[in-house]
């Protein structure tokens, strides 16, 4: 264990000895404290933010059918980024017990915003009240589900149907004064895209304030994937987006290899690593497009499309799946990398990277693009750190954080595995954004051919028992082409899932967009959307 | 001549404007494309979404007024009347009978057709109409008085605002005779058009990013027959913009009887002078990304000071 782990574990038993029992787990470096009063919480949230961790997630459990007979709520946390490079890989969480009958919690919201969106999530789908939250509003419920029916909770039963109740219309802020104007916008909009609605108060072409009510493709499928064998269950998680499947698979993937224990085999974990990258490749090449879109550049679109889908190609041509859908699979990986496979990769890999220096040219040489870019939509690194933004969102503000290195995995954790070269921007705007991501896809480009190039021999798949040992927790994080992806899963007492929690990068950042859009005006909107370029439907789940 | 003739001529040139325009813009589609490297739809694709729309059924919001059904029937007759105006193949020398081709009248009624369409955004009721129009219309305020007085600027000359009278007088002397204040007015003109042909770096016809619409936006609401009526508008607009820079500034090939190689040369001339403005648009398009909106004043406020420029050293 690494000394940097041992003296935050130390200090961490200093600031909340008498308050909280300490147990290691679920990984090695982990840390459990179990809090002795739930109403403690609020100060041993400050204690663990004062010794330099940084929330991660929350994530609630209906424990009424075990011994314990009671709610339980897991505030995860990580270091921060005000802890010292290389950061110590570990997870702290902090447990609390609720009383089922009247589960209630103070809130910590106000002063740790980042876990705003956590603690309404767990208000709706467990029926947990937290008190003295800043915005109790409902998060993932929308208007006219009845009162009093929370899905997660284990009797509730996901086969019915609940008759809508009425209900008035999306509570939001109301901003008042002369000339202001809410502009309604979505969940149906006039492109091919994912459902969210967007109020905005406006007055003129300024943005005032940002309403954005997400969660119109919640499917369930935390509950659905509840009561099924892990193999079973990774089919949906794989499922859960599109554009981060191999991400969200391989988390869930790693989660159930710590339960059961298993060893991946090397060159299995080389392939996984492949597999990210390309995914993050596709994902970021794809979003110089989008965001030329945003700034009605035409070349710029057309050329990002275009690069992309020889992406897309290469990833059919891997998997037979333009989303790398099938190959990751619990225990390593179902296919393996022929040397035909590996030269195809490669004329890909060299023609993608021809073609964004030569747009990335283009952009910077272009002042009419550039103008777009400069200065709309700023992201302070101070919003950035306390709202836990993660990924291209978050290093273009200047936050130094990425699961590849900050919690090494598959071949990145490697002796032999390449090293991940982190890149930050400070300005926080488009522009930012937009250099990141070239940033990032050419260090991607670097990482494939490293890893193409090292490739281990040997088996590709271990066996992973199909029923899982009971009440085993798996605790993950993976760097999506969007940011750190967070999975924890549990097993039940019969080796089957008892709950799974997904925090994706989206949902961690979502709350900031309405922070950079501030900063600019509504025609310019789009353009910072998509410079986060966030999903809907793995932050709805 | 007599007044019938002239009236006819009229009526067919404005015929010409009305039924070429969708090519036009397919024109510049085609041409974005294969500057993006894209194939792209071939040039009748804007024909067949005219058709198509016209035997879809209308969809109306329920809080649009009756006026908002009238709308894109007005937009389409203040446009097509103002194609009237426009010498495109035929610029008479000896003096017009009738006034048919004031070009004050022309901008009037390019004016109202914008006017007409922005109140029935506001009519629908939808947040990206209003949105829409109250953009159109501060854009439409810096673009029409430049537009004015770029016409002023070639009006003095020959001491008359009528189009074709302009033509006929400047096909004579042709290049030959330009001035300063011909280059800033075609220069303040060349800068004013995507503006008023709803372009790239003003506006961006592609766009479905509602948020971001300018002419677009104002058309949301309209379905069917109505948006195909606006749509041929659109069409229409940007074809008289496009012959109006060639009316004012390259009135050459223009046929002033009724022969038909006058007349053959006249087409060919229109052809070319068409496919040379709608080429500029296609590059300017796929050249530049569209401007942030609290630019748009300051680069229409270039046209605008040519514009002036222009005008004034005529007079001075």
């Amino acid at each position: 264990m690494a000394d940097s782990t041992l003296t935050l574990e130390s200090e961490i038993r200093l600031r909340l000895a008498g308050r909280a029992g300490f147990e290691h787990g679920p990984g090695p470096h982990d840390l459990t404290v179990r809090l002795a009063h739930a109403t403690d919480v609020p100060a041993a949230v400050a204690e663990l933010g004062a010794a330099g961790l940084t929330l991660a997630m929350l994530v609630a459990t209906d424990e009424e059918a075990t011994a314990e007979r009671d709610l339980k709520v897991r505030y995860i946390f990580e270091p921060g980024v005000g802890t010292t490079l290389p950061r110590p890989d570990t997870f702290v969480t902090l447990v609390a017990a609720l009383d089922p009958a009247h589960p209630q919690l103070p809130s910590i919201a106000a002063n740790v915003p980042a876990a705003n969106w956590h603690e309404r999530e767990a208000q709706d789908l467990f029926g947990i009240v937290f008190t003295d939250h800043p915005e109790p509003n409902s998060l993932v419920l929308h208007d006219g589900w009845p009162r009093g029916l929370y899905p997660l909770r284990k009797r509730f039963d996901a086969r019915q149907r609940p008759v809508v109740e009425p209900a008035e219309e999306f509570p939001h802020l109301r901003v008042e004064g002369e000339g202001v104007l809410e502009v309604p916008v979505g969940p149906i909009h006039a492109g091919i895209i994912e459902p969210g609605h967007f109020r905005f108060s406006t007055v003129g072409e300024r943005i005032l304030h940002l309403d954005p009510r997400l969660f119109y493709t919640h499917r369930g499928l935390e509950k659905r994937v509840e009561g099924l064998t892990a193999g079973d269950a990774f089919y949906v998680v794989e499922r859960i987006c599109g554009v981060c499947s191999v991400a969200h698979g391989l988390g869930f993937c790693e989660a159930t290899e710590q339960i059961a224990g298993v060893e991946v085999p090397s060159r299995a974990r080389a392939i996984r690593t492949l597999a990210l990258e390309l995914e993050r490749l596709y994902n970021h090449v794809g979003d110089l497009g989008n965001i030329a879109a945003g700034a009605s550049y035409h070349y710029g679109t057309s050329a990002g499309a275009r690069m992309k889908e020889a992406l897309q190609q290469l990833n059919e041509r891997l998997t037979g799946n333009r989303f790398l859908r099938g190959l990751v699979t619990p225990g390593g990986v179902r296919l393996d990398l022929t040397s035909e496979l590996v030269q195809s990769i490669e004329g890909v890999l060299a023609a993608t990277a021809e073609g964004l220096e030569n747009l990335m040219n283009r952009i910077e040489n272009a002042p009419s693009v550039l103008d777009r870019l400069d200065t709309t939509g700023i992201l302070a690194r101070q919003d950035a750190i306390n709202l836990g933004v993660t990924g291209v969102a978050a290093r273009a503000s200047g936050v130094d954080r990425d699961a590849r290195r900050d919690h090494p995995h598959a071949a990145y954790a490697d002796a032999a595995g390449p090293r991940v070269a982190v890149v930050t921007e400070t300005d926080g705007d488009v522009h930012a954004r937009l250099t990141l991501r070239v940033a990032e896809a050419r260090e991607s480009l670097r990482l494939i051919r490293a890893l193409l190039s090292g490739l281990p021999s040997g088996a590709l798949c271990a066996a992973v028992p199909g029923v899982l040992p009971p009440w085993g927790i798996g605790l993950r994080a993976i760097e999506s082409p969007r940011g750190a992806a967070v999975h924890w899963l549990r097993a039940d007492g019969a080796g089957r899932i008892d709950r799974y929690h997904l925090r994706s990068a989206s949902y961690a950042n979502w709350p900031a967009v309405p922070l950079a859009a501030q900063t600019a005006i509504i025609p310019d909107f789009p353009l910072v959307n998509k410079s986060f370029e966030l999903c809907y439907s793995c932050t709805d789940r | 001549m007599k007044v019938a003739a002239h009236i006819a001529v009229a009526l067919a040139q404005a015929g010409l404007l009305v039924l070429l325009g969708p090519l036009v813009t397919g024109f510049v589609q085609k041409l974005k494309a294969r500057l993006q490297c894209r194939q792209g739809a071939d040039l009748w694709q804007p024909y067949r979404d005219l058709w198509k729309l016209l035997r879809k059924g209308t969809v109306q919001s329920d809080t649009a007024s009756p006026f908002f059904q009238v709308v894109p029937v007005l937009a389409l007759a203040a446009t097509v009347v103002s194609a009237t105006m426009m010498p495109v193949l035929w610029a008479p020398t000896d003096i017009v009978p009738v006034p048919l081709g004031d070009a004050i009248l022309l901008l009037a009624l390019l004016a109202l057709a914008r006017f007409v369409t922005a109140i029935g955004a506001f009519d629908a009721g939808g947040a990206f109409g209003g949105m829409g129009a109250s953009r159109e219309m501060t854009v439409g305020l810096l673009v029409e008085p430049a537009l004015m007085m770029v016409v002023f600027s070639i009006a003095v000359v020959g001491g008359t605002t009528d189009l074709g009278d302009i033509a006929a007088r400047r096909s004579t002397l042709a290049a030959l005779s330009w001035q300063a204040p011909d280059l800033l007015a075609l220069f303040a003109l060349l800068v004013l058009i995507p503006a008023e042909a709803g372009r790239i770096p003003v506006d961006n016809p592609d766009t479905h990013l509602e948020l971001t619409m300018l002419h677009e936006g104002m058309l949301l609401e309209h379905s069917g027959p109505g948006l195909a009526c606006l749509a041929l508008a659109t069409h229409t607009r940007q074809l008289i913009v496009i012959n109006l820079v060639a009316a004012l500034f390259l009135p050459v090939g223009m046929a002033h009887g009724m022969s038909p190689v006058e007349l053959a040369v006249a087409l060919a001339a229109f052809a070319a002078k068409t496919l040379v403005l709608a080429t500029f648009l296609g590059v300017v398009e796929s050249s530049y990304a569209k401007l942030r909106f609290f630019r748009v004043p300051q680069f229409l406020g270039l046209g605008l000071l040519c514009a002036f420029l222009s005008l004034a050293l005529r007079i001075l």
